[in-house]
């Protein structure tokens, strides 16, 4: 660096993308996750049943994504100017991109939506016997395309969960974001946090038996899932402590303070170690019990949503 | 300008007859291309001479209208505790990158090069205020204007002494000469005359945005 002159004075006096980020970037990949891995688990079954996973997941992934909107267009200090986004593309923009993305994104989940719950929603429609009539023909069209949505969906549900890795870390300022470990660490744990949505809500909403066939092998897959996003948090960390002079100062985040706590009891304590005692420590009669099952699932949702906040803020603190 | 006019009036004479000259015409049209060659604007902060008054400060906020507690412009004091005597300052503005990060994440493209002069400066309608191109500036120089609600930088006085003709708010109002403005495509312009002759350095130059702003530190040889 230039020893001979330069600042060290900002304008931006601190954090400038806040929690509201944080919660969105944990909605969409929840929305992400959710999505991909029932959608993967109903294709390597080969099931052609509405299963209560599909359901949950397609229920899960509209409601956060729509959720996630409403969190990012109300932290912009001018949310009624959104549409200018819509009208002035940039490709240059991560944020462009994103927002192409979640406008087919979206669309995307509704489909999805339709078709799992197409019963319901005729039900509801009973008494209307013409917009009924109209949404029947619409499903009748709808339905001869959905493998194709269906794929669509699983495409999108990845660009969803790494476009808001990438949105972060192009922030070059800030060595914790400008990994190129963050877009495969959002991914990961969007997986992990939508997992355990989508069989929580699968459980609590659908009846599905909690040791029912989908959800073992969503317990099964959970494990290494976890183990991934360990490494990838392990990498991060390692990439840093042999980085240059401002790498290096930036693991400070991981050491003390308060991002530190947040670090350790937030993301390793609550979103890998509890799920782990609960599930193996205390015994079999814990492991299968409700508590655990709940009580793990909401472990590891809260554990990703630490490690968002725990990113977005030490990130942000720790600029050069 | 006039001279630029007569000099491309030369140089398609040049070209016209060149066309007969097979590949002579080539270096000929890529002459002419540098000649119309859009301005590059850059600034010289000389540390020299800046005796840290703020001058500046004051003068860019009443011309650009920046709101009560803001700025587009900062004067940081560096000087060294070890040597109070030797005052040191830094400029802190905008750098006006020629590879600038916050045209190129702006998403509505508000944070834009302006089409006549390549300075960068915004729109304040089309700017949403999503602060993407606050933290993608590596220089945090950026800022939402609390009254336009807009993301700011300095862009040189574009849009008001600029349009006039007149020097940007903080060269005029600096008495010491610290500050100089100028085209660094315009091989005549005063500024490359001091580019060629003193040391000058880039801030931060391992981001690769390559900045138009340049300092001129204080470097003492010996006591
Ligand atoms: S210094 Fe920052 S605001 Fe100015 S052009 Fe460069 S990136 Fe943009
Ligand atoms: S704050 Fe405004 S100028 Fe900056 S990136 Fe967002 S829309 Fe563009
Ligand atoms: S007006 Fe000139 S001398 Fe005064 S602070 Fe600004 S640059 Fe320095």
């Amino acid at each position: 660096m230039n020893g001979a002159i330069n600042f060290t004075y900002g304008f931006s006096h601190g954090v400038e993308w806040g929690w509201p980020i944080a919660v969105y970037l944990l909605l969409a990949g929840i929305s992400g996750g959710a999505l991909i891995v029932a959608l993967l688990v109903c294709f390597y079954k080969k099931q052609h049943e509405d299963t209560p996973l599909l359901k949950a997941a397609s229920l899960v992934s509209f409601v956060t994504i729509a959720l996630g909107m409403v969190f990012l267009v109300g932290d912009l200090e001018k949310p009624l100017y959104f549409w200018k986004i819509l009208i002035h593309y940039n490709f240059t923009s991560v944020m462009s991109i994103g927002v192409m993305a979640i406008s087919v994104y979206i669309p995307l989940t509704v489909m999805m939506c339709l078709y799992l719950f197409e019963k319901e929603i005729s039900t509801i429609l009973a008494k209307k016997i013409q917009i009924l009539g109209y949404f029947e023909m619409v499903m009748v069209l709808l339905k001869k395309i959905r493998p194709l949505i269906e794929v669509l969906s699983v495409i999108f549900a990845v660009v969803i969960c790494a476009y808001t890795g990438f949105l972060i870390s192009v922030l070059v300022r800030f060595p914790i974001l400008n990994t190129a470990i963050l877009p495969a660490l959002f991914v990961v744990s969007g997986l992990s946090a939508g997992t355990a949505s989508a069989s929580m809500v699968a459980t609590w909403f659908f009846k599905e038996d909690a040791h029912s066939s989908d959800m073992k092998t969503l317990h099964v897959i959970e494990w290494p899932i976890m183990a991934v996003e360990i490494m990838l948090i392990a990498m991060l960390f390692v990439s840093l402590l042999v980085g240059n002079e401002f790498q290096q100062t930036t693991t400070v985040a991981f050491q003390s303070g308060v991002y530190a706590n947040l670090f350790w009891f937030g993301v390793m304590g609550v979103g890998f170690g509890l799920p782990l005692v609960l599930n193996f420590a205390l015994g079999k009669h814990v492991a299968n019990s409700h508590t655990a099952f709940y009580l793990s699932g909401m472990a590891s949702v809260t554990g990703v949503l630490c490690l968002r906040m725990f990113i977005i803020y030490a990130g942000q603190t720790f600029g050069v | 300008m006039e001279n630029d006019g007569k000099r491309r009036a030369f140089l398609k004479v040049l070209g016209l007859g060149s066309v007969t000259l097979g590949t002579a015409g080539y270096s000929v049209a890529m002459a002419a291309e540098k000649v119309e060659k859009k301005p590059h604007y850059g600034m010289i902060f000389d540390q020299n001479k800046c005796v840290g008054c703020t001058d500046c400060e004051v003068a860019c906020r009443k011309v650009n209208e920046v709101p009560e507690g803001q700025v587009r412009l900062y004067l940081e004091n560096k000087t060294d505790p070890a040597t109070p005597m030797e005052k040191r300052y830094v400029r802190v503005s905008c750098q006006q990158c020629e590879d600038a990060p916050c045209v190129a994440v702006c998403p509505s493209k508000a944070c834009h090069r302006d089409g006549k002069t390549g300075i960068v400066t915004m729109n304040p309608d089309d700017c949403i205020a999503c602060k993407y191109c606050i933290v993608a500036c590596p220089y945090d120089v950026r800022f939402i204007n609390h009254k336009t609600k807009a993301a700011e930088n300095c862009n040189f006085c574009l849009n008001t002494n600029l349009a006039k003709g007149k020097e940007p708010a903080c060269v005029e109002s600096c008495k010491y000469k610290a500050l100089v403005f100028g085209d660094l495509n315009d091989e005549n312009a005063y500024i490359n005359q001091i580019l060629h002759v003193k040391d000058s350095v880039r801030m931060k130059p391992t981001y690769g945005t390559k900045p138009s702003l340049r300092y001129i530190p204080v470097v003492k040889v010996g006591v």
